[in-house]
């Protein structure tokens, strides 16, 4: 106990001694909503954290701003069959202890992830992995449990941490005083409040940017965008809609924004209530007036899709024909279904935006339905859109990314019968998801997601709506274009000379 | 008094205890964390296991036995989110839960007392008028307004203050503010009410009678008397200044308990929750018991009474 | 001054106290007829009239109060609204008031082991913070109105319970009560026939005070996504709705802030009278 008075006092000490440190050109501040959960890298996988933790930290894999997958800690890599791939790692690259970073780092690090022990809840994301091992100098072969085409774009996930350091301190310690190879080593965590890092001056790719960088944690989007107009802060994020447009006059900041892989979609319950039937569905499909969505409530941060993905997916396909916005056609639709007035209920949770949800009612409800929304709290909410189907409501609303820029990543646990967010059945569909999962040859690939696509826009268990943009708001003198995946990677920014 | 003392002391025990078993109830019966924790592409399957790794899959009073056991122990148990001691978690924010509780209090009590004086003694006056409508005006915005309309006004357009943050005694004023004005409020009407009480005694009539002037009777004798109920009322709002500060930690980023509270509510963090439960009743029914024995050792009648 | 002489003047009634009888009263009747009054349906929206001014005119329309993020009309939310909160907050100081009076009486009169039962159980509620309590209820049961009320409810009756035990046990030994227990008159005809009435008074002045606090409780509860059900809204929910558009549509916040200030105000003044007036030695709170 008297340990923590101690950490106390310390913490007052720092607080009446840091006052107001003076912004340099050196130096970059960013608002995010929330602190990082854990900085190590293995356990939680938020916004918050990974924009944070993925700046102490290099990647196996990474993408380039094309959004291709290219290497970063492994060199190259090749098949040796379906099942099995062989990576060749870097040898130049040192952790910010100055130990080297070699094979058996990038061996533990995937053998950490799946081992159940660690309790990571990202391991769902590599559990088609069944091993790793050194096979070689600079060489690690991955196995997988079977062929297993989303791997790379999975791994551009995947951290490298030091093996000698986490086994010495334990995971705890290497939570709390995380150490990894990338541009910025941590400087301080004052948990809940900011997270400092400062450059690391040997790191092998580029001279990092900014002698410093510190997150802060502002949860509130207003108070952020105060930040931002005061200097307080440089770059913020989660920036709305209707923020940016509002900052298009100011001269002292500017907005940065980039359409992302993340797809704003309606999910529609096909196997209970009066969404069952699949008029019903396709008559919400033709009620929604996607453009009247994007101008007025995303302020134009949006791009229309036909289909549940985005353009920087691979599986994207523009031939399938959507459902265009047509109320009339809805209305018969409505009427041939017997289904005037028929009660849907819209779950939903804080985390969605308002305006979104309540303007998609209106448009349903006009129709001929009757709209009611349920919003509760994103654990309730979850409980019941991952639960029973009859449990399930009727509609909902999300943003859907992946992080992995791949349709599997996005059709297949949304409507893959089985799946906890699928409310809905089809074996042909099934069959064709699951077939393109194991399929090596792109082709093919893109073949068989175009077919799946097209299903799913006949039965309708749900819509794309528009392909979501990433909003920061940023001093005007800071360099930095965003990217699809969302990802915040301090090197790729810098301020104007 | 030592009975009566024992007494008392086990009753809070037991009221604690009753505290944290509704919390964990409530909060088991809401949900486990597994569904926020895993990323949106996770097969039921994997839920499953990571559910079961993490302990949310037995049942309910095994969970809760487990929970007191560690209790028992001084074991706070390990937050599910950021994976460490959930105690250690809570502490790092009492620091700055301090400061802000401290600096509202300076704002309820700096202004609230002399307000209510004012108010008491200048009955009728276009002086009572004004504070009055002070005083209820602190009670009747809600904090998330006054919070953003306090950043607009006097950090985005005037400069003066930091519109938010932790770092400096600047950035302390406008949430304390925020916060102490519902205080301000109630320390104000208490003040008020309790003078009023005394003034309409027989001493202070004595007083005036023997030629002592108004002032000077207040000052000798009123404030001293008035102060009890006064006191007692600053040692509740400490409790209410703990949790009321979840809505302005939230607009003014401050990392204090109750932005900590509500993120671990939503987030199901449930022993981080339970830690912060058992750290407000305690502070809580410390102080109310603490009250109690300064009436009992003032007042004897007070014993029999309660 | 004499003391009978004080007595009088405070028995008059103030200019302020009028005054705010008065807001209360329009306020009340227009929540009432809110459905007759308001020009136009509070949910219907429309993107392209998205936060307008007020005084802004469009299809013979004049928006008085301007238009929210939605293109809706906000003069006829805010009628709408003040049902909603005025709702809220006075069924759920129905309800702490029922649960709390009745549990105050039968502790200050049973006393004994119902008595410790019920007061550290007293304890332990209000040991809990209430928004603490209620951002977590509302997480079991989910929102909405009647679950508010519930929420609220039963989460702020311990502060009557108090105040009604140590009335009763005031109130418990006076002669005519005695007289009526001696005649073989039951428990809930004493408490409810002689004892009620005489302690009505401070719990009306807790009941005042209170109801201010709920309608501020369920506006945070609306900041923190925990209200009422969209498209319904409360003022507090406009109000929240609002402040992220502070600075380019400030009557969004402006017109129910002001409405909800007014209310409030005008219910702490007509507390404040209302406690000088029946119990100036009141330290219930």
């Amino acid at each position: 106990m008297s340990v923590r008075l101690t950490s106390i006092a310390a913490v007052l000490l720092t607080l009446a001694s840091s006052a107001a440190f003076a912004q340099s050109k050196d130096a970059l501040t960013i608002d995010l909503s929330g602190d990082a959960a854990t900085l190590d890298p293995h356990l939680q996988w938020d916004t918050n954290s990974y924009s944070i933790y993925r700046n102490i930290f290099d990647n196996l894999l990474t993408r380039n701003p094309a959004g291709e997958i290219v290497p970063q800690i492994a060199k190259s890599w090749k098949y040796a069959d379906d099942k099995t791939i062989e990576f060749e790692i870097r040898d130049d690259v040192t952790f910010q202890d100055g130990s080297k970073l070699t094979a058996e780092d990038v061996a533990f690090s995937i053998n950490r992830i799946i081992d159940p022990k660690l309790k990571s809840p990202q391991l769902t994301q590599f559990d088609q992995i069944s091993k790793a091992e050194v096979s070689g100098p600079n060489k690690v072969t991955m196995t997988t449990k079977s062929a297993y085409p989303a791997l790379l774009a999975q791994l551009v996930k995947l951290s490298i941490v030091p093996k000698a350091y986490v086994e010495k301190v334990g995971d705890q310690e290497f939570n709390a005083k995380p150490l990894g190879s990338g541009p910025y080593k941590l400087a301080n965590w004052q948990k809940g409040v900011q997270t400092e890092l400062e450059a690391y001056g040997s790191y092998w790719r580029v001279k990092p940017p900014f002698a410093k960088v510190t997150f802060r944690t502002v949860p509130d989007a207003s108070t952020r965008l105060a930040d931002l107009k005061t200097g307080k802060a440089d770059l913020i994020g989660g920036v709305t809609p209707d923020q940016a447009a509002g900052m298009k006059s100011e001269t002292a900041i500017k907005v940065l924004s980039a359409p992302t892989e993340r797809v704003g979609y309606l999910y529609i319950n096909a196997e209970a209530g009066p969404t069952k039937d699949v008029r019903v569905r396709q008559a919400i499909a033709y009620a929604i007036d996607r453009s009247a969505l994007i101008e007025a409530l995303l302020a134009g941060y949006g791009n229309p899709v036909n289909i549940v993905g985005a353009k920087p997916i691979f599986g994207y396909t523009d031939k399938v024909e959507g459902y265009a916005y047509d109320p009339e056609k809805a209305k018969a639709l409505v009427k041939e279904a017997g289904a005037e007035g028929a009660k849907l209920e819209f779950l939903t949770s804080p985390a969605y935006n308002r305006a979104t949800i309540e303007a998609i009612q209106q448009m349903i409800n006009e129709v001929g339905l009757n709209v009611e929304i349920a919003s509760s709290d994103q654990a309730t909410f979850l409980k019941r859109r991952q639960g029973e189907p009859a449990n399930a409501g009727s509609m909902a609303f999300g943003a859907w990314s992946c992080a992995c820029q791949d349709a599997d990543g996005i059709i297949f646990p949304l409507f893959r019968s089985g799946s906890i967010w699928a409310k809905y059945k089809n074996p042909q569909y099934d069959a064709l998801v699951d077939g393109a999962r194991v399929t090596l040859d792109k082709n093919e690939r893109l073949a068989k997601y175009e077919q799946a696509y097209q299903i799913l826009k006949d039965d309708v268990p749900g819509i794309g709506l528009y392909q979501a943009f990433a909003i920061y708001g940023a001093n005007t003198k800071l360099n930095w274009t965003p990217t699809a995946n969302e990802a915040m990677f301090v090197t790729d920014m810098s301020w104007q000379q | 008094m030592l009975r009566y003392a024992v007494q008392r002391l086990i009753q809070a025990v037991i009221a604690i205890f009753g505290v944290l078993t509704i919390v964990f109830v409530v909060m088991h019966f809401s949900g486990d964390p597994t569904l926020l924790l895993v990323p949106p592409d996770a097969s039921a399957q994997m839920i499953a296991e990571l559910r079961h790794q993490l302990g949310f899959d037995q049942p309910l009073w095994v969970q809760y036995l487990n929970y007191l056991g560690g209790l028992i122990r001084f074991d706070f148990g390990q937050s599910v989110v950021q994976r460490i001691p959930a105690i250690d978690i809570v502490m790092s924010r009492v620091p700055y839960t301090m400061m802000l509780a401290g600096g509202a209090i300076v704002v309820a009590v700096g202004i609230g007392i002399p307000a209510g004086i004012m108010m008491a003694t200048r009955r009728g006056g276009w002086l009572e008028r004004v504070l009055t409508a002070i005083v209820v005006t602190g009670q009747s915005v809600p904090t998330f307004l006054s919070g953003i309309l306090l950043i607009f006004v006097f950090a985005v357009t005037l400069r003066w203050l930091p519109t938010s943050g932790s770092g400096d005694f600047a950035s302390l004023i406008m949430p304390s503010v925020a916060l102490g004005a519902l205080s301000m409020s109630t320390f104000a009407r208490m003040t008020r009410i309790s003078i009023i009480d005394e003034l309409g005694k027989d001493y202070v009539r004595a007083g005036r009678a023997r030629g002592l002037s108004m002032g000077s009777v207040v000052t000798r004798h009123v404030l001293r008397n008035a102060a009890i109920p006064v006191i007692t009322i600053a040692a509740l709002e400490i409790g209410n200044l703990l949790a009321g500060a979840v809505i302005v930690e939230t607009v003014f980023a401050w990392p204090g308990i109750g932005q900590l509270a509500i993120q671990s509510i939503q987030s199901r963090d449930f022993l981080v929750v339970q830690v912060i439960v058992l750290l407000i009743s305690f502070v809580y029914v410390l102080t109310s018991v603490a009250a109690d024995f300064v009436y009992a050792l003032v007042d004897p009648r007070i014993r029999l009474a309660r | 001054m004499n003391t009978a002489l004080l007595t009088t003047r405070l028995r008059r009634v103030p200019i302020s106290v009028m005054i705010v009888c008065l807001i209360l009263t329009i306020i009340v009747v227009l929540a009432i007829l809110a459905p007759y009054v308001a020009p136009v349906d509070p949910s219907k929206q429309n993107l392209l009239g998205r936060l307008k001014p007020p005084g802004f005119e469009r299809g013979g329309i004049t928006y008085w109060f301007g238009t929210d993020d939605l293109g809706r009309d906000l003069l006829s939310r805010t009628l709408y609204g003040a049902g909603v909160s005025l709702g809220v907050a006075s069924l759920s100081v129905v309800v702490s008031t029922l649960v709390g009076v009745t549990l105050g009486m039968v502790a200050g009169w049973f006393r004994g082991s119902v008595e410790i039962v019920i007061m550290r159980l007293v304890d332990i509620m209000m040991s809990i913070p209430a928004i603490l309590l209620a951002v977590l209820t509302v997480a079991v049961l989910g929102p909405g109105f009647l679950k508010l009320v519930l929420v609220l409810g039963l989460t702020r009756w311990p502060r009557y319970t108090r105040v009604a035990y140590a009335q009763t046990l005031q109130v418990a030994n006076l002669p005519f009560i005695k007289a009526s227990e001696l005649a073989g008159a039951g428990a809930a005809r004493i408490l409810f026939r002689h004892i009620l009435p005489n302690i009505a008074g401070p719990i009306l002045i807790v009941a005042t005070a209170e109801f201010g606090l709920m309608i501020l409780m369920e506006a945070g509860l609306s900041f923190l996504g925990l209200g009422i059900q969209p498209p319904a809204a409360s003022w507090g929910a406009i109000m929240s709705v609002g402040r992220e558009y502070i600075e380019r549509a400030w009557w969004i916040v402006a017109f129910p802030g002001a409405c909800l200030f007014l209310l409030v105000f005008s219910v702490n003044v007509l507390g404040d009278w209302l406690r000088d007036q029946l119990d100036p030695r009141s330290r219930s709170r």
